[in-house]
């Protein structure tokens, strides 16, 4: 899926990851490749960029709960500080193609997209790009089966990016790999090494980072509880005909009103019967205004949506969107595990 | 800014987003066809909440083509700008959770055959 990019806004990309998985290694390594000169970095701590980048910036995480507001629904008022001064620095020193924002191992991604879509300044100049997630290839499975946080993480990424592969057994980074497959099948994963000739290309890519030598791994069987999942769940559908905005919208946003916590992602491209998909794309509560493109990017003209789930088993999303087929106007299949790409 | 209610409207609720080729938040609609357009596109969202709504007891009217009001039988308002204030203020009125997923909301619609 291409990232979600209105024409002139520049992407902010969320990098995520436990503590000690190796995010601000990964940054440090891309920073120093000269792809990512021009990109501004916010980061918690500076010390840990053993880094003179000319455009890095520090904040204390403050979040500010809206009134009655849930914790995704909350503004990060140190990046709303920091991306306006970045905003303003722009107006003498030319603007930054892209931002990255380096999260504390335990913040939520949610927060982040609420900031940069909702702000009444920062959404005409900012939009929301991939959320990169980083897991260790040694401690990660440890870390899936004792923080629900590490689950989140990553189950809310676009890309997982494993790390300290060259450290960890050949075995033991197949079955991390397919512990994260189940919990989210959306997501791209590569394996970065410490000499990653293109770890700026993660960064950089206008379109999702694929490894060309090492094709993803077939999913596993998702929907299907493994003991360490911590309750996530992972349906996709596509639906027989095009769909009604209207309808859909409805029935979407009754969905987020009532379990909007505990979807952590809906992605997806709907066909409304136009010439070319609308994307949809959202993190909890958060949707990201629907982008129309022009033309279907290959073969497979039909809606498709991905939902990441927390406590919500498959089938009760299936036997509400069959309720409400009439509504709909579309009659919903539920996919194969294989095809969970979007 | 509505001129109609003098209201400031900040936000966009994404499922207002107009998802036709061309078309993005900035798009202005100032009367003509693209107006006659915009209210059947109001009239036909307000129908199709209201196929939801009246399972809770619940009827969406509009006013003035700019915000709608969402009514309980007993005569209880609440206005409501878009789909995000919509869910909050039925579950207000209805005094139950208003859930998708709840297997004796969805009987009801399929019983109801999508039809108000």
């Amino acid at each position: 899926m291409p990232p979600m990019r209105v024409s002139g806004k520049i992407p902010v990309t969320v990098l995520s990851g436990f503590l000690g998985s190796g995010k601000t290694s990964l940054l440090e390594r891309a920073l120093r490749q000269g792809a990512l000169r021009n990109t501004a970095v916010i980061v918690n701590e500076f010390g840990k960029i053993g880094l003179d980048h000319h455009l890095l910036s520090r904040v204390e995480e403050r979040t500010v709960l809206l009134g009655g507001g849930c914790v995704c629904c909350s503004t990060r008022e140190d990046l709303v500080a920091a991306l306006l001064e970045l905003l303003h620095r722009a107006a003498h020193d030319g603007r930054p193609d892209r931002v990255v924002i380096e999260t504390t191992g335990l913040a939520d991604p949610s927060p982040i997209w609420f900031t940069v879509l909702r702000h009444p300044v920062l959404q005409h100049h900012f939009d929301v790009g991939r959320i990169i997630v980083t897991v260790d290839a040694v401690n990660g499975l440890l870390h899936l089966e004792r923080h629900a946080e590490s689950v989140k993480q990553a189950a809310v990424a676009d890309l997982i990016v494993l790390t300290k592969t060259d450290i960890a057994s050949e075995a033991s980074i197949r079955e991390l790999e397919s512990r994260l497959r189940a919990i989210n099948p959306a997501a791209e994963m590569m394996r970065s090494r410490p000499d990653d000739p293109d770890a700026a290309g993660i960064f950089a890519a206008e379109r999702p980072y694929r490894s060309p030598s090492r094709p993803a791994p077939e999913p596993p069987v998702p929907g299907h509880a493994s003991p360490h999942d911590g309750g996530t769940r992972s349906l996709s559908v596509r639906f027989d005909r095009p769909l009604d905005w209207n309808a859909f919208g409805l029935w979407l946003s009754m969905l987020l009103h009532a379990r909007g916590v505990d979807i952590l992602r809906v992605k997806g491209h709907l066909d409304l019967g136009g010439d070319g998909p609308v994307l949809l794309n959202g993190v909890q509560h958060i949707i990201h205004p629907p982008e129309h493109l022009d033309e279907w990017p290959n073969d497979e003209r039909c809606s498709k949506i991905v939902f990441i789930m927390k406590g919500i088993e498959p089938q009760q999303v299936m036997d509400s969107l069959s309720a409400f087929q009439h509504v709909l106007g579309a009659e919903p299949e539920r996919l194969a595990s294989a095809e969970y790409a979007i | 800014m509505c001129v109609l209610c003098s209201g400031f409207i900040v936000q966009e609720h994404w499922s207002d987003a107009r998802t036709r080729a061309g078309e993005d938040a900035s798009t202005v609609t100032i009367g003509g066809a693209e107006s006659r357009e915009r209210r059947r596109d109001r009239w036909m969202r307000m129908k199709l909440a209201n196929v939801i709504l009246q399972i809770y007891g619940l009827k969406l009217d509009d006013w003035n083509g700019s915000k709608y009001i969402l009514r309980d039988v007993k005569g209880m308002t609440e206005i409501v700008q878009d789909w995000g204030e919509l869910w909050p203020a039925a579950q207000k009125l209805a005094r139950r959770p208003v859930d998708p997923l709840d297997p004796d909301f969805l009987a009801r619609l399929k019983a109801s055959g999508g039809h108000n």
